[in-house]
């Protein structure tokens, strides 16, 4: 399973889900708030290709890069499509749409991740 | 760092309350549509108005929202011709307050809509948070 790299990468989906899940959850909790700027998660394809592979360190003596980096899900200002007099920019209607994909992704992720565990499984059993 | 997902519902929560405070400025304001001074000429209630902030939450990041202010509202009162009353000065008028009805139909209804929203975040975090214990169980 080291080649394939399976849970791992659903590891870092699954918590690129959730920082988007807190985003979208604070731009509807301040949906009334005066001057807010909706902000959104930079995409997950984004996000995996800053990640970089880290050197095998054989020896402790042996320099190494930042750890294999979950690079740390970066925030960035929602492309603004109406302001309100308030300057406020969240839609709600967007921001809930945002949540149904979240939704929609975290059930598939868990059920790949299941899949792969129960394959897992068959091979050790029996 | 806290995990997103519990702070999302930290979020969420947050909403819910800045929310109630407003609807209860509402149904202040509403339940004193009518509510005069007691001595002639005398200003009766005046409108409160509620503004929100959002705050930091160092720890996740994320930003929370709170009631940052609840102030009056400035708007003049409403003069009514009516000698009998006890508020009424010299020359008979009476204030009312500068209570609108239909402002503050509107007001509540949007706190109405964002309280909903806020319940459905909070809903669909506890669903991500059991997807993901459901993946322990069951195999």
């Amino acid at each position: 399973m080291e080649g394939i790299h399976l849970f791992d990468l659903a590891e870092r989906q699954a918590r690129w889900l959730s920082v988007r899940q807190q985003t979208v959850a604070s731009n509807i909790a301040n949906a009334n708030t005066p001057g807010f700027k909706a902000s959104d998660v930079v995409p997950f394809a984004d996000t995996l290709q800053k990640t970089q592979l880290t050197m095998v360190a054989t020896n402790p003596s042996h320099l190494t890069d930042t750890p294999a980096g979950v690079a740390t899900v970066e925030l960035r200002r929602d492309q603004v499509q109406t302001e309100s007099y308030s300057g406020n920019t969240v839609s709600l209607e967007q921001e809930l749409v945002k949540a149904g994909d979240v939704n929609r992704d975290y059930s598939l992720n868990t059920s790949i991740v299941r899949a792969f565990h129960q394959m897992l499984l068959a091979a050790l059993k029996e | 760092m806290t995990d997103p997902l519990i702070s999302a519902l930290k979020v969420a929560a947050s909403g819910l309350s800045a929310q109630s405070t407003r609807l209860r400025v509402v149904a202040e304001n509403m339940a004193n549509a009518q509510s005069t001074g007691n001595t002639p000429g005398a200003d009766p209630y005046t409108r409160k108005t509620i503004t929100f902030s959002s705050t930091l939450d160092r720890p996740s990041g994320a930003d929370l929202v709170r009631v940052s202010d609840i102030g009056t509202d400035d708007a003049p009162y409403t003069i009514e011709f009516d000698p009998s009353h006890p508020a009424a000065d010299t020359n008979g008028y009476v204030k009312l307050p500068n209570v609108n009805m239909m402002v503050e139909m509107a007001d509540m209804r949007e706190a109405n809509r964002s309280y909903e929203a806020d319940l459905q975040v909070v809903k669909q975090a506890r669903e991500l948070i059991t997807m993901t214990i459901d993946l322990l169980k069951g195999n």
